[in-house]
């Protein structure tokens, strides 16, 4: 083992270069005022106060959670049955499945989301359709429905990979020995198959809310202007507004919180693990 | 066997197909009774892992009925079965303790709390693990997660208890504890047992009943003892322990021949002249002077077992020929920068009179090439006097260039061997082969029967192939030198498995003697009961 030691270091510089240094930055701009250089800094908290004594801030931040845990419990509740349902597939139909439900991922994310603006417009593909029918124009694009819409179609193929691995790696004699102690195919599943995919819940849980959360493009393309999350605040100081400073303070709440959920799951994951997990 | 106990599950003519046409039981009918250990054995494959899925209610029967208590039970699903299994990996569920397993049946039947906690709490007694109610089952041993398993099982009070090779993973020790603990187990609930292996030592120790399965056939049912005894077939009697099969031929009612000797047996019913399978258990056998033998034989092999020693007799000798292998080294010839090898060869008869160049070079092995390209150059001329008789011959190759060389062709005629006393005959021919084909050789014995087109066959009934067992030679292969040796190839003999306490030296001439009590016959071929 030892000899391959040495061969770790370009990724160690790589890891310092391109992921510690700017988050050191990030945390650097967060805690000083704007119109610094090189040599002299001004260290301040007022980023940070601006944002939390702001309620329109407050109401972006709370608005973001909520349209994060909406999608992210939506993603369950349709991602679970479609991942049981291909589990209980052959091999064959198992891969191909699985290739139908990563092929949309295949495709710049950005793309698909303005794929969605055509369909969700006043004078989109939906609304003409039903119009056909009598119905509408039904006001779609630039509710939080589209954006919510979105965010569920962007980010339900990790819900559905993780799901799936959990359930397709569970021994299948389980479900016998459950059967032959008793239990009819419903207690079967929530005694046995339900705790047994937690795991996987638990992780697909993380890699749809830290997205969601997080998104920009997806509330700014299909949430118009009026729709605005933190994701675009971060990006309007950034780009538009020129404050780094600011900038920077709103992502690193941002990445606290992210980083408290993750703990909180990791925990409850750990708790099912420890109940048992091979 | 205790005719008169009821009958608790029948399986009625099963015959399980699986898709692509593949047929694991070809109507299997069996009735177990109640209170009874029964083993199914047989070896993988035999479809009796396939007879306990159906009676657990996780397989269909292609066709056939198995009757629970008098009822067709094929259409109740397996959580509504009074049977419970035991699998062949535990399948303890991972994410609950030892208790939470054990008590998942009863939680299910929703059973009051206090109920459910004195039956996990005397289950974990029956199976000694009382201490490990709170554990994770994860962290249990092997031996440990088998009993677990049985209790959970067990805590459901089923009427039978289906066990699927459930010490398959446990080590030698700790499998020997739990046959001796299963069999405890049984007697203390006493409740159906069925119980399936493929060792035939498990289920000669725990059995009170024994299901030889073979390719989805019951081949024999019976007591460990009439098992092992009276084994009705060829297959039977070699799976259940060590034994000596002789072909032999029925005289009468009591007396059988075989190695052309009469011998009073206890066998009756057999047609006059009938020929039959003779059984003699090794341990039956006892090796005496020679003068006194039933049998005379020689001691082939002798191994200290401890308590006893397992000997080999052999009572005859088996077909034999010798032939002769002449080892060349083809050093290639070297003439104006190109070089040329070849190697003598052999032929028969009636192979010589139609030969042309290329098939001489391609017995020859003959190849030329340029000494520094490597690249190959072809033999343009071929001179031989090859003629359809017996002799040497020699045969030169040669290149446009004139590089040239001579090897030594042999005609032969084919050699065979006839044993008229045993009706055999072996057939090898001498060979040709070059130093390094010896020495690289990784399986010489088989080599060298395919280098002399080695085999032999019976000159009764369709001739059929005989095995050739046993192939000599007094070269040592690794440090083995141009020249000509012996190789003989020959056919197993009469060999003898004899378990005594007695010792003897190997090539001793010695006789045998067992009691005609002890000869067990049975018909020949698929001898179904």
């Amino acid at each position: 083992m030892k000899q391959f030691r040495s061969m770790t270091y370009p990724y160690v510089l790589w890891i310092s270069v391109m992921i510690v240094a700017p988050m050191l930055l990030i945390v650097l701009y967060a805690f000083t005022t704007s119109g610094n250089d090189v040599l002299t800094f001004q260290f301040t908290l007022e980023n940070f106060k601006r944002f939390v004594t702001d309620s329109v801030f407050l109401a972006v931040l709370w608005r973001s959670l909520y349209i994060a845990v909406v999608t992210t419990v939506i993603c369950i509740l349709l991602g679970y049955p479609i991942a049981y349902a291909i589990a209980q597939l052959g091999d064959r139909g198992n891969t191909i499945m699985i290739l139908l439900i990563t092929m949309p991922t295949w495709v710049n994310m950005l793309v698909r989301t303005y794929a969605w603006m055509g369909i969700l417009q006043d004078e989109g593909v939906l609304n003409g359709f039903l119009g056909l029918l009598g119905i509408g124009p039904v006001p779609m694009i630039h509710t939080s429905f589209a954006v919510i819409l979105g965010m569920v179609y962007n980010f339900i193929p990790f819900m559905i990979l993780q799901i799936h691995t959990s359930l397709a790696k569970m021994d299948k004699n389980l479900l016998d020995a459950a059967n032959d102690l008793g239990a009819d195919p419903a207690h079967a599943f929530l005694r046995v198959t339900l705790p047994l995919s937690l795991p996987g819940v638990i992780s697909g849980i993380t890699l749809v809310f830290l997205p969601a959360v997080s998104s920009f493009f997806i509330p700014k393309l299909l949430g118009g202007g009026q729709y605005v999350l933190v994701g675009n605040i971060i990006e309007s100081q950034f780009l538009t507004s020129g404050d780094w400073n600011f900038g920077s303070a709103i992502s690193m709440i941002m990445a606290i919180i992210i980083m408290i959920s993750m703990y909180l799951t990791r925990k409850a994951d750990v708790s099912v693990a420890s109940n048992g997990k091979e | 066997m205790a005719e008169e106990a009821k009958k608790l599950i029948q399986f009625k003519n099963i015959v399980k197909s699986f898709e692509g046409g593949q047929v694991v039981l070809k109507g299997v009918s069996l009735d177990i009774n109640e209170n009874e250990f029964v083993t199914l054995l047989g070896p993988s494959g035999c479809g009796k892992t396939t007879l306990l899925r159906i009676l657990g209610g996780f397989l269909q029967p292609t066709e056939g009925k198995v009757l629970f208590d008098g009822e067709d039970i094929c259409a109740v699903p397996p959580y509504k079965r009074e049977v419970n299994t035991v699998f062949q990996k535990y399948a303890l569920f991972p994410h609950m303790n030892v208790y939470d397993n054990i008590a998942f049946g009863l939680t299910i039947k929703k059973e009051p709390k206090d109920v459910i906690e004195q039956k996990v709490l005397r289950m974990l007694r029956l199976v000694n693990l009382e201490d490990y109610a709170r554990r994770n089952v994860t962290e249990l041993s092997g031996g440990q997660q088998q009993r677990i398993a049985i209790a959970r099982a067990l805590v459901n009070e089923p009427r039978v208890l289906l066990l699927d090779e459930p010490l398959g993973a446990l080590d030698l020790k700790l499998r020997k504890e739990m046959q001796h603990e299963l069999k405890y187990i049984q007697q203390e609930v006493g409740i159906t047992f069925i119980f399936v292996t493929h060792d035939q030592e498990e289920a000669l120790t725990m059995s009170d009943k024994i299901v030889v399965m073979n390719a989805g056939e019951i081949q024999q049912i019976g007591t460990p003892t009439e098992i092992y005894r009276r084994p009705v077939n060829e297959f039977v009697a070699n799976f259940i322990g060590e034994t000596n099969i002789i072909d032999g031929v029925m005289l009468g009612d009591e007396l059988v021949m075989f190695e052309d000797k009469k011998f009073p047996c206890a066998a009756r019913g057999y047609e006059k002249n009938e020929k039959v399978d003779v059984v003699i258990r090794p341990e039956h056998l006892d090796i005496v002077p020679r003068e006194q033998g039933m049998l005379k034989g020689i001691v082939k092999s002798q191994l200290f077992k401890g308590m006893h020693y397992d000997t080999v007799v052999e009572t005859r000798v088996g077909t034999s020929i010798t032939v002769k292998m002449q080892v060349t080294q083809d050093k290639p010839v070297t003439n104006n920068g190109e070089k040329i090898s070849a190697s003598g060869f052999l032929l028969d008869v009636e192979d010589a009179g139609e030969l042309d160049d290329a098939k001489v070079i391609a017995l020859a092995s003959a190849e030329a090439w340029d000494a520094e390209t490597e690249e190959p150059v072809s033999i343009k001329t071929v001179s031989h006097g090859i003629r359809a008789e017996t002799g040497e011959y020699d045969v030169t190759f040669a290149t446009a260039a004139g590089t040239s060389i001579t090897v030594k062709a042999i005609v032969v005629t084919q050699n065979r061997v006839e044993s008229s006393v045993y009706q055999e005959e072996i057939f090898a021919m001498n060979f040709f082969k070059k130093v390094e084909d010896v020495q690289e050789s990784i399986a010489l014995d088989t080599d060298l029967k395919t280098w002399a087109s080695a085999s032999a066959w019976s000159l009764e009934g369709e001739g059929e192939q005989v095995e050739i067992t046993d192939v000599k030679y007094d070269f040592d292969p690794e440090t083995i030198t141009p020249g000509i040796y012996d190789v003989t190839f020959a056919t197993e003999g009469y060999e003898y498995k004899v378990s005594t306490t007695r010792a003897a030296e190997e090539g001793a001439e010695v006789g045998l003697v067992f009691r005609p009590e002890d000869i067990h016959v049975m018909r020949k071929k698929e001898g179904r009961r």
